[in-house]
Protein backbone atom coordinates (compact mmCIF):
# COMPACT_ATOMS: atom_id res chain seq x y z
CA UNK A 1 0.00 0.00 0.00
CA UNK A 2 1.12 3.55 -0.72
CA UNK A 3 2.54 5.45 2.24
CA UNK A 4 2.70 9.24 2.22
CA UNK A 5 5.05 10.56 4.91
CA UNK A 6 4.40 14.24 4.46
CA UNK A 7 5.57 15.74 7.76
CA UNK A 8 4.49 19.34 8.25
CA UNK A 9 2.06 20.53 5.55
CA UNK A 10 -0.24 23.52 5.18
CA UNK A 11 -3.39 23.33 7.28
CA UNK A 12 -5.46 22.95 4.10
CA UNK A 13 -3.35 20.10 2.72
CA UNK A 14 -3.72 18.34 6.08
CA UNK A 15 -7.42 17.94 5.16
CA UNK A 16 -7.62 17.93 1.39
CA UNK A 17 -5.15 15.18 0.54
CA UNK A 18 -7.30 12.49 2.14
CA UNK A 19 -10.35 13.95 0.40
CA UNK A 20 -8.52 13.77 -2.96
CA UNK A 21 -7.18 10.20 -2.82
CA UNK A 22 -10.55 8.38 -2.82
CA UNK A 23 -11.84 10.60 -5.65
CA UNK A 24 -8.95 9.27 -7.73
CA UNK A 25 -9.60 5.66 -6.69
CA UNK A 26 -6.32 5.54 -4.77
CA UNK A 27 -5.71 3.80 -1.46
CA UNK A 28 -3.04 4.84 0.99
CA UNK A 29 -1.89 5.74 4.47
CA UNK A 30 -1.02 9.39 5.04
CA UNK A 31 0.96 10.62 8.05
CA UNK A 32 1.32 14.36 8.55
CA UNK A 33 0.69 17.31 10.83
CA UNK A 34 -0.55 20.82 10.04
CA UNK A 35 1.87 23.71 9.91
CA UNK A 36 -0.61 26.09 11.52
CA UNK A 37 -3.72 25.76 13.69
CA UNK A 38 -7.29 25.59 12.44
CA UNK A 39 -10.74 24.43 13.44
CA UNK A 40 -12.30 21.43 11.74
CA UNK A 41 -16.00 20.60 11.95
CA UNK A 42 -17.85 17.37 11.18
CA UNK A 43 -19.59 16.89 7.86
CA UNK A 44 -23.09 17.24 9.31
CA UNK A 45 -22.43 20.01 11.80
CA UNK A 46 -23.84 23.51 11.64
CA UNK A 47 -20.78 25.79 11.59
CA UNK A 48 -22.57 28.82 12.97
CA UNK A 49 -24.03 26.88 15.87
CA UNK A 50 -20.81 25.06 16.78
CA UNK A 51 -18.01 27.56 16.22
CA UNK A 52 -17.41 31.19 17.20
CA UNK A 53 -16.82 32.15 13.59
CA UNK A 54 -16.35 35.85 14.39
CA UNK A 55 -13.57 35.05 16.86
CA UNK A 56 -11.89 32.67 14.41
CA UNK A 57 -12.01 35.25 11.61
CA UNK A 58 -10.63 37.99 13.87
CA UNK A 59 -7.88 35.66 15.07
CA UNK A 60 -6.97 34.37 11.61
CA UNK A 61 -7.94 30.80 12.47
CA UNK A 62 -9.39 28.99 9.42
CA UNK A 63 -12.49 26.83 9.82
CA UNK A 64 -12.93 23.77 7.60
CA UNK A 65 -15.79 21.31 7.05
CA UNK A 66 -14.54 17.73 6.54
CA UNK A 67 -16.47 14.89 4.86
CA UNK A 68 -16.05 12.77 7.97
CA UNK A 69 -18.25 12.49 11.03
CA UNK A 70 -17.80 13.77 14.56
CA UNK A 71 -17.58 17.17 16.16
CA UNK A 72 -15.67 20.43 16.03
CA UNK A 73 -11.99 20.15 16.96
CA UNK A 74 -9.06 22.53 17.28
CA UNK A 75 -6.15 21.07 15.35
CA UNK A 76 -2.50 22.09 15.28
CA UNK A 77 1.02 20.79 14.77
CA UNK A 78 1.13 19.19 18.21
CA UNK A 79 -1.00 16.36 16.85
CA UNK A 80 0.28 13.69 14.46
CA UNK A 81 -2.49 12.80 11.99
CA UNK A 82 -3.01 9.38 10.43
CA UNK A 83 -5.40 9.21 7.49
CA UNK A 84 -6.23 5.87 5.97
CA UNK A 85 -8.04 5.49 2.65
CA UNK A 86 -9.28 2.00 1.74
CA UNK A 87 -11.64 1.01 -1.05
CA UNK A 88 -14.99 -0.33 0.15
CA UNK A 89 -14.06 -3.72 -1.27
CA UNK A 90 -10.82 -3.95 0.75
CA UNK A 91 -10.83 -7.06 2.99
CA UNK A 92 -10.20 -4.89 6.06
CA UNK A 93 -13.35 -2.85 5.40
CA UNK A 94 -15.76 -5.58 6.42
CA UNK A 95 -18.06 -6.05 9.37
CA UNK A 96 -19.59 -3.72 11.90
CA UNK A 97 -18.41 -0.19 12.55
CA UNK A 98 -17.10 -1.18 15.94
CA UNK A 99 -15.19 -4.15 14.53
CA UNK A 100 -13.74 -1.93 11.84
CA UNK A 101 -12.70 0.83 14.22
CA UNK A 102 -11.22 -1.74 16.60
CA UNK A 103 -9.25 -3.37 13.77
CA UNK A 104 -7.94 -0.15 12.25
CA UNK A 105 -7.19 1.60 15.55
CA UNK A 106 -5.24 -1.33 16.97
CA UNK A 107 -1.97 0.02 15.46
CA UNK A 108 -2.48 3.31 17.29
CA UNK A 109 -3.14 1.54 20.59
CA UNK A 110 0.08 -0.43 20.08
CA UNK A 111 2.09 2.72 19.28
CA UNK A 112 0.98 4.23 22.58
CA UNK A 113 1.95 1.02 24.36
CA UNK A 114 5.33 1.14 22.58
CA UNK A 115 5.73 4.54 24.18
CA UNK A 116 5.12 2.98 27.59
CA UNK A 117 1.47 3.90 28.07
CA UNK A 118 -1.34 1.54 29.08
CA UNK A 119 -3.55 2.46 26.14
CA UNK A 120 -6.82 0.78 25.29
CA UNK A 121 -9.55 1.05 22.67
CA UNK A 122 -12.94 2.31 23.83
CA UNK A 123 -15.90 1.78 21.54
CA UNK A 124 -16.87 3.22 19.33
CA UNK A 125 -13.79 5.15 18.28
CA UNK A 126 -11.72 6.57 21.12
CA UNK A 127 -8.36 5.50 22.48
CA UNK A 128 -7.84 6.01 26.19
CA UNK A 129 -4.90 6.17 28.56
CA UNK A 130 -5.78 6.08 32.25
CA UNK A 131 -9.44 6.59 31.38
CA UNK A 132 -8.69 9.73 29.37
CA UNK A 133 -8.95 10.17 25.61
CA UNK A 134 -5.57 10.59 23.89
CA UNK A 135 -6.62 10.10 20.27
CA UNK A 136 -9.72 11.29 18.41
CA UNK A 137 -11.08 9.44 15.38
CA UNK A 138 -13.80 9.64 12.77
CA UNK A 139 -14.73 7.93 9.54
CA UNK A 140 -16.70 8.50 6.40
CA UNK A 141 -17.37 7.12 2.97
CA UNK A 142 -15.86 9.29 0.25
CA UNK A 143 -16.46 8.17 -3.33
CA UNK A 144 -16.00 4.37 -3.26
CA UNK A 145 -13.69 4.38 -0.26
CA UNK A 146 -13.75 4.35 3.48
CA UNK A 147 -11.65 7.06 5.07
CA UNK A 148 -10.51 6.80 8.68
CA UNK A 149 -8.87 9.89 10.17
CA UNK A 150 -7.43 10.34 13.61
CA UNK A 151 -4.62 11.83 15.61
CA UNK A 152 -2.10 11.07 18.29
CA UNK A 153 -2.25 14.04 20.64
CA UNK A 154 1.25 15.07 21.62
CA UNK A 155 0.14 18.27 23.31
CA UNK A 156 -3.17 20.11 23.37
CA UNK A 157 -4.21 23.72 23.63
CA UNK A 158 -7.23 23.32 25.91
CA UNK A 159 -7.77 27.08 26.14
CA UNK A 160 -7.98 27.54 22.37
CA UNK A 161 -10.24 24.51 21.97
CA UNK A 162 -12.86 26.01 24.27
CA UNK A 163 -12.27 29.53 22.97
CA UNK A 164 -13.13 28.67 19.36
CA UNK A 165 -16.38 26.95 20.29
CA UNK A 166 -19.61 28.87 20.31
CA UNK A 167 -21.05 28.62 23.82
CA UNK A 168 -24.11 30.13 25.48
CA UNK A 169 -22.16 31.70 28.36
CA UNK A 170 -18.80 31.70 30.11
CA UNK A 171 -20.01 29.31 32.79
CA UNK A 172 -20.68 26.71 30.11
CA UNK A 173 -17.26 27.41 28.57
CA UNK A 174 -15.62 26.84 31.97
CA UNK A 175 -17.47 23.58 32.34
CA UNK A 176 -16.34 22.34 28.93
CA UNK A 177 -12.77 23.44 29.71
CA UNK A 178 -12.76 21.61 33.03
CA UNK A 179 -14.25 18.48 31.50
CA UNK A 180 -11.73 18.51 28.65
CA UNK A 181 -8.83 18.85 31.08
CA UNK A 182 -10.15 15.97 33.15
CA UNK A 183 -11.01 13.69 30.24
CA UNK A 184 -8.56 14.41 27.45
CA UNK A 185 -4.87 13.78 27.96
CA UNK A 186 -1.73 14.14 25.88
CA UNK A 187 1.58 12.41 25.43
CA UNK A 188 3.23 15.38 27.14
CA UNK A 189 1.05 14.92 30.22
CA UNK A 190 1.49 11.16 30.32
CA UNK A 191 5.22 11.02 29.54
CA UNK A 192 6.27 14.19 31.33
CA UNK A 193 7.73 15.63 28.14
CA UNK A 194 7.07 16.06 24.45
CA UNK A 195 8.06 13.01 22.38
CA UNK A 196 9.77 13.38 19.03
CA UNK A 197 7.18 13.55 16.23
CA UNK A 198 9.51 11.55 13.96
CA UNK A 199 9.57 8.75 16.52
CA UNK A 200 5.77 8.70 16.74
CA UNK A 201 5.59 8.64 12.95
CA UNK A 202 8.08 5.78 12.73
CA UNK A 203 6.10 3.75 15.25
CA UNK A 204 2.85 4.41 13.37
CA UNK A 205 4.41 3.15 10.13
CA UNK A 206 5.65 0.02 11.84
CA UNK A 207 2.36 -0.79 13.57
CA UNK A 208 0.10 0.06 10.62
CA UNK A 209 2.24 -2.17 8.38
CA UNK A 210 1.38 -5.08 10.67
CA UNK A 211 -2.30 -4.62 9.77
CA UNK A 212 -2.12 -3.20 6.25
CA UNK A 213 0.81 -5.20 4.90
CA UNK A 214 3.95 -3.71 3.34
CA UNK A 215 3.87 0.08 3.05
CA UNK A 216 5.73 1.73 0.18
CA UNK A 217 6.75 5.34 0.85
CA UNK A 218 6.21 7.58 -2.16
CA UNK A 219 5.92 11.27 -2.95
CA UNK A 220 2.49 12.74 -3.52
CA UNK A 221 1.56 12.10 -7.19
CA UNK A 222 0.94 15.08 -9.41
CA UNK A 223 -2.67 14.04 -10.06
CA UNK A 224 -3.36 14.12 -6.30
CA UNK A 225 -1.82 17.59 -6.11
CA UNK A 226 -4.09 18.75 -8.95
CA UNK A 227 -7.17 17.24 -7.28
CA UNK A 228 -6.24 19.00 -4.03
CA UNK A 229 -6.08 22.30 -5.92
CA UNK A 230 -9.45 21.63 -7.52
CA UNK A 231 -11.03 20.77 -4.18
CA UNK A 232 -9.47 23.77 -2.44
CA UNK A 233 -11.55 26.21 -4.44
CA UNK A 234 -14.83 24.57 -3.45
CA UNK A 235 -13.97 23.58 0.11
CA UNK A 236 -12.66 26.99 1.12
CA UNK A 237 -15.88 28.70 0.07
CA UNK A 238 -18.36 30.21 2.52
CA UNK A 239 -21.10 28.21 0.80
CA UNK A 240 -19.42 24.92 1.75
CA UNK A 241 -18.62 25.99 5.30
CA UNK A 242 -22.05 27.42 6.01
CA UNK A 243 -24.15 24.76 4.30
CA UNK A 244 -26.94 23.55 6.56
CA UNK A 245 -26.25 20.99 9.19
CA UNK A 246 -27.57 19.39 12.32
CA UNK A 247 -29.17 22.00 14.57
CA UNK A 248 -29.59 20.78 18.09
CA UNK A 249 -31.79 22.11 20.84
CA UNK A 250 -29.61 23.73 23.51
CA UNK A 251 -25.85 23.46 23.30
CA UNK A 252 -24.00 20.20 23.36
CA UNK A 253 -20.23 19.62 23.33
CA UNK A 254 -18.89 16.11 23.04
CA UNK A 255 -15.75 15.61 25.14
CA UNK A 256 -15.03 11.92 24.47
CA UNK A 257 -16.92 8.72 23.70
CA UNK A 258 -20.00 8.64 25.90
CA UNK A 259 -19.17 11.94 27.62
CA UNK A 260 -20.71 15.31 26.82
CA UNK A 261 -21.55 18.66 28.37
CA UNK A 262 -25.03 19.97 27.58
CA UNK A 263 -26.82 23.20 28.30
CA UNK A 264 -30.52 23.31 27.66
CA UNK A 265 -33.38 25.68 28.31
CA UNK A 266 -36.97 24.53 28.77
CA UNK A 267 -40.08 26.63 29.25
CA UNK A 268 -42.29 24.86 31.79
CA UNK A 269 -45.73 26.22 32.79
CA UNK A 270 -44.13 27.43 36.04
CA UNK A 271 -41.25 29.27 34.38
CA UNK A 272 -38.01 28.97 32.48
CA UNK A 273 -35.59 26.22 33.55
CA UNK A 274 -31.95 26.24 32.48
CA UNK A 275 -29.92 23.09 33.04
CA UNK A 276 -26.22 22.53 32.53
CA UNK A 277 -25.30 18.89 32.74
CA UNK A 278 -22.30 16.66 32.20
CA UNK A 279 -23.08 13.08 31.26
CA UNK A 280 -20.71 10.12 31.03
CA UNK A 281 -21.66 6.63 29.92
CA UNK A 282 -25.35 7.17 30.65
CA UNK A 283 -24.91 8.68 34.13
CA UNK A 284 -24.93 12.23 35.39
CA UNK A 285 -21.51 13.50 36.38
CA UNK A 286 -22.65 16.98 37.41
CA UNK A 287 -25.92 18.88 37.16
CA UNK A 288 -26.77 22.52 37.66
CA UNK A 289 -30.27 24.00 37.57
CA UNK A 290 -31.05 27.69 37.36
CA UNK A 291 -33.76 29.85 35.83
CA UNK A 292 -36.92 31.66 36.71
CA UNK A 293 -39.22 29.31 38.59
CA UNK A 294 -40.38 28.78 42.17
CA UNK A 295 -38.71 25.93 44.07
CA UNK A 296 -39.25 25.44 47.81
CA UNK A 297 -37.21 25.09 49.91
CA UNK A 298 -34.78 27.06 47.70
CA UNK A 299 -31.64 25.33 48.99
CA UNK A 300 -33.09 22.01 47.90
CA UNK A 301 -32.57 22.84 44.21
CA UNK A 302 -28.81 22.65 44.63
CA UNK A 303 -29.25 19.54 46.77
CA UNK A 304 -31.32 17.95 44.00
CA UNK A 305 -28.59 18.71 41.47
CA UNK A 306 -26.04 17.10 43.78
CA UNK A 307 -28.34 14.14 44.35
CA UNK A 308 -28.53 13.44 40.61
CA UNK A 309 -24.75 13.15 40.25
CA UNK A 310 -23.81 9.53 39.70
CA UNK A 311 -27.35 8.35 38.97
CA UNK A 312 -28.43 6.81 35.64
CA UNK A 313 -29.86 9.30 33.15
CA UNK A 314 -32.59 6.87 32.16
CA UNK A 315 -33.92 6.93 35.74
CA UNK A 316 -33.87 10.73 36.01
CA UNK A 317 -37.60 11.25 36.35
CA UNK A 318 -37.96 8.58 39.04
CA UNK A 319 -34.90 9.88 40.88
CA UNK A 320 -36.25 13.44 40.87
CA UNK A 321 -39.76 12.30 41.88
CA UNK A 322 -38.32 10.37 44.82
CA UNK A 323 -36.33 13.44 45.85
CA UNK A 324 -39.51 15.54 45.69
CA UNK A 325 -41.32 13.06 47.95
CA UNK A 326 -38.46 12.72 50.43
CA UNK A 327 -37.93 16.48 50.81
CA UNK A 328 -41.49 17.74 50.45
CA UNK A 329 -40.60 19.85 47.44
CA UNK A 330 -43.07 22.39 46.11
CA UNK A 331 -42.49 23.79 42.62
CA UNK A 332 -45.74 25.07 41.11
CA UNK A 333 -45.89 24.53 37.37
CA UNK A 334 -42.62 22.60 37.34
CA UNK A 335 -42.90 18.82 37.60
CA UNK A 336 -40.12 16.24 37.75
CA UNK A 337 -40.94 15.56 34.09
CA UNK A 338 -40.31 19.25 33.28
CA UNK A 339 -36.91 19.09 34.98
CA UNK A 340 -36.08 16.00 32.92
CA UNK A 341 -37.03 17.88 29.73
CA UNK A 342 -34.78 20.73 30.84
CA UNK A 343 -31.90 18.27 31.14
CA UNK A 344 -32.12 17.82 27.36
CA UNK A 345 -31.66 14.06 27.41
CA UNK A 346 -33.79 13.35 24.38
CA UNK A 347 -30.75 12.20 22.37
CA UNK B 1 -40.80 -12.22 5.40
CA UNK B 2 -38.65 -12.63 8.49
CA UNK B 3 -34.99 -13.57 8.30
CA UNK B 4 -33.81 -14.07 11.86
CA UNK B 5 -35.09 -11.09 13.84
CA UNK B 6 -35.26 -8.86 10.75
CA UNK B 7 -38.35 -8.06 8.72
CA UNK B 8 -38.26 -7.75 4.92
CA UNK B 9 -41.71 -6.97 3.47
CA UNK B 10 -42.54 -9.14 0.47
CA UNK B 11 -43.84 -6.29 -1.67
CA UNK B 12 -40.52 -4.40 -1.73
CA UNK B 13 -37.36 -4.58 -3.82
CA UNK B 14 -33.91 -4.72 -2.19
CA UNK B 15 -30.35 -3.79 -3.19
CA UNK B 16 -27.03 -4.97 -1.76
CA UNK B 17 -26.55 -1.70 0.17
CA UNK B 18 -29.40 -2.56 2.57
CA UNK B 19 -31.88 -0.24 0.93
CA UNK B 20 -35.48 -1.10 0.11
CA UNK B 21 -37.55 0.27 -2.76
CA UNK B 22 -41.35 0.52 -2.94
CA UNK B 23 -42.75 0.95 -6.44
CA UNK B 24 -45.88 3.00 -7.06
CA UNK B 25 -46.23 3.55 -10.81
CA UNK B 26 -43.16 5.50 -11.87
CA UNK B 27 -42.37 6.63 -8.32
CA UNK B 28 -39.97 4.67 -6.16
CA UNK B 29 -39.79 5.34 -2.44
CA UNK B 30 -36.63 4.08 -0.79
CA UNK B 31 -35.32 3.62 2.72
CA UNK B 32 -32.96 1.59 4.86
CA UNK B 33 -33.96 -1.99 5.68
CA UNK B 34 -34.53 -3.28 9.18
CA UNK B 35 -31.15 -5.02 8.95
CA UNK B 36 -29.53 -1.88 7.52
CA UNK B 37 -30.67 0.26 10.42
CA UNK B 38 -29.53 -2.41 12.89
CA UNK B 39 -25.96 -2.42 11.59
CA UNK B 40 -25.92 1.38 11.27
CA UNK B 41 -26.87 1.91 14.92
CA UNK B 42 -28.64 5.04 16.12
CA UNK B 43 -28.85 7.48 13.26
CA UNK B 44 -28.06 10.96 14.60
CA UNK B 45 -28.48 12.91 11.36
CA UNK B 46 -29.84 12.45 7.87
CA UNK B 47 -28.86 14.92 5.18
CA UNK B 48 -31.83 15.33 2.87
CA UNK B 49 -31.12 15.15 -0.86
CA UNK B 50 -31.88 18.07 -3.15
CA UNK B 51 -35.24 17.61 -4.83
CA UNK B 52 -34.93 17.80 -8.60
CA UNK B 53 -31.48 16.22 -8.74
CA UNK B 54 -30.91 13.47 -11.28
CA UNK B 55 -29.29 10.30 -9.95
CA UNK B 56 -28.04 7.07 -11.49
CA UNK B 57 -28.79 3.68 -10.01
CA UNK B 58 -26.17 2.94 -7.33
CA UNK B 59 -25.04 6.56 -7.12
CA UNK B 60 -24.48 8.03 -3.63
CA UNK B 61 -26.92 10.91 -3.29
CA UNK B 62 -27.45 11.53 0.40
CA UNK B 63 -25.72 10.84 3.69
CA UNK B 64 -26.43 9.88 7.26
CA UNK B 65 -24.32 9.81 10.40
CA UNK B 66 -24.01 7.43 13.32
CA UNK B 67 -21.07 6.84 15.66
CA UNK B 68 -18.92 9.61 14.15
CA UNK B 69 -19.32 7.75 10.86
CA UNK B 70 -20.69 9.39 7.74
CA UNK B 71 -22.34 6.80 5.51
CA UNK B 72 -23.63 7.41 1.98
CA UNK B 73 -27.00 6.32 0.70
CA UNK B 74 -27.09 5.02 -2.88
CA UNK B 75 -30.02 5.29 -5.24
CA UNK B 76 -31.96 2.05 -5.70
CA UNK B 77 -33.02 3.24 -9.17
CA UNK B 78 -31.97 5.99 -11.52
CA UNK B 79 -34.15 9.03 -12.08
CA UNK B 80 -35.07 12.39 -10.60
CA UNK B 81 -35.48 12.95 -6.88
CA UNK B 82 -39.02 14.20 -6.30
CA UNK B 83 -39.23 14.19 -2.50
CA UNK B 84 -37.14 13.91 0.64
CA UNK B 85 -38.44 12.97 4.07
CA UNK B 86 -38.33 16.30 5.90
CA UNK B 87 -39.47 14.69 9.16
CA UNK B 88 -36.01 13.17 9.51
CA UNK B 89 -34.54 16.61 10.07
CA UNK B 90 -36.37 16.69 13.39
CA UNK B 91 -36.14 13.03 14.30
CA UNK B 92 -33.54 11.01 12.42
CA UNK B 93 -34.17 7.99 14.66
CA UNK B 94 -37.37 7.33 12.68
CA UNK B 95 -34.99 5.45 10.35
CA UNK B 96 -34.31 3.12 13.28
CA UNK B 97 -37.78 2.91 14.79
CA UNK B 98 -39.89 2.71 11.61
CA UNK B 99 -37.58 1.88 8.70
CA UNK B 100 -40.35 0.85 6.27
CA UNK B 101 -42.77 3.60 7.26
CA UNK B 102 -42.09 7.05 8.73
CA UNK B 103 -38.34 6.52 8.33
CA UNK B 104 -38.38 6.50 4.49
CA UNK B 105 -35.54 8.49 2.92
CA UNK B 106 -36.41 9.71 -0.57
CA UNK B 107 -38.72 9.36 -3.56
CA UNK B 108 -37.38 9.01 -7.08
CA UNK B 109 -39.22 9.42 -10.35
CA UNK B 110 -37.79 6.31 -12.02
CA UNK B 111 -36.19 6.86 -15.43
CA UNK B 112 -36.05 3.22 -16.53
CA UNK B 113 -38.12 0.41 -14.96
CA UNK B 114 -35.41 -2.00 -16.12
CA UNK B 115 -33.45 -0.86 -13.05
CA UNK B 116 -35.84 -2.93 -10.94
CA UNK B 117 -34.50 -6.04 -12.62
CA UNK B 118 -31.16 -5.47 -10.91
CA UNK B 119 -32.79 -5.50 -7.47
CA UNK B 120 -33.83 -8.49 -5.38
CA UNK B 121 -37.12 -9.62 -3.85
CA UNK B 122 -37.40 -10.96 -0.30
CA UNK B 123 -38.55 -14.30 -1.73
CA UNK B 124 -35.47 -14.70 -3.97
CA UNK B 125 -33.14 -17.46 -2.74
CA UNK B 126 -30.27 -15.12 -3.64
CA UNK B 127 -31.63 -12.55 -1.19
CA UNK B 128 -31.75 -15.05 1.67
CA UNK B 129 -28.17 -16.06 0.87
CA UNK B 130 -27.08 -12.43 0.76
CA UNK B 131 -28.65 -11.61 4.13
CA UNK B 132 -27.20 -14.78 5.68
CA UNK B 133 -23.73 -13.76 4.50
CA UNK B 134 -24.23 -10.21 5.78
CA UNK B 135 -25.43 -11.43 9.17
CA UNK B 136 -22.29 -13.55 9.44
CA UNK B 137 -20.10 -10.61 8.38
CA UNK B 138 -21.68 -8.24 10.88
CA UNK B 139 -22.29 -10.92 13.51
CA UNK B 140 -25.93 -9.83 13.71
Amino acid sequence: MDLYLLGSVSWLDSQLIYHALPRLGREGLILLWPGSPYVCIGYHQDAEQEVDLAYCRASGIPVFRREVGGGAVYLDGEQVFYQLVLRRTHPLVQGSKEALYRRLLEPVVLVLRDLGLAASYKPVNDILVGGRKISGNGAGEIADSLVLVGNVILDFNYEMMVRVLRVPDEKFRDKVHKSLQENLTTLRRELGGLPDRAQVQELLVHRFAEVLGPLAPRPLPEEVRLEVERLAEERCSEAWLLRGGRRLAGRRVRIAAGREVVQNVYKAPGGLIRATVEVADGRFVAVDFSGDFFFYPPAALEALAGHLAGTPCCDAEATIAAFYAAHGIESPGVTPADLVKALGLSR
Amino acid sequence: MKIGPYTFPDDLYYDREHNWARVDGQTVTQGLTDFGQAIAGEIIYVEAPRVGREVKQGEAFMSMESGKWVGRVRATVGGRIVAANDALEFDSTLVNSDPYGAGWLARIDMADPADLGKLMRASDPAFAEFIAAERAKYQK
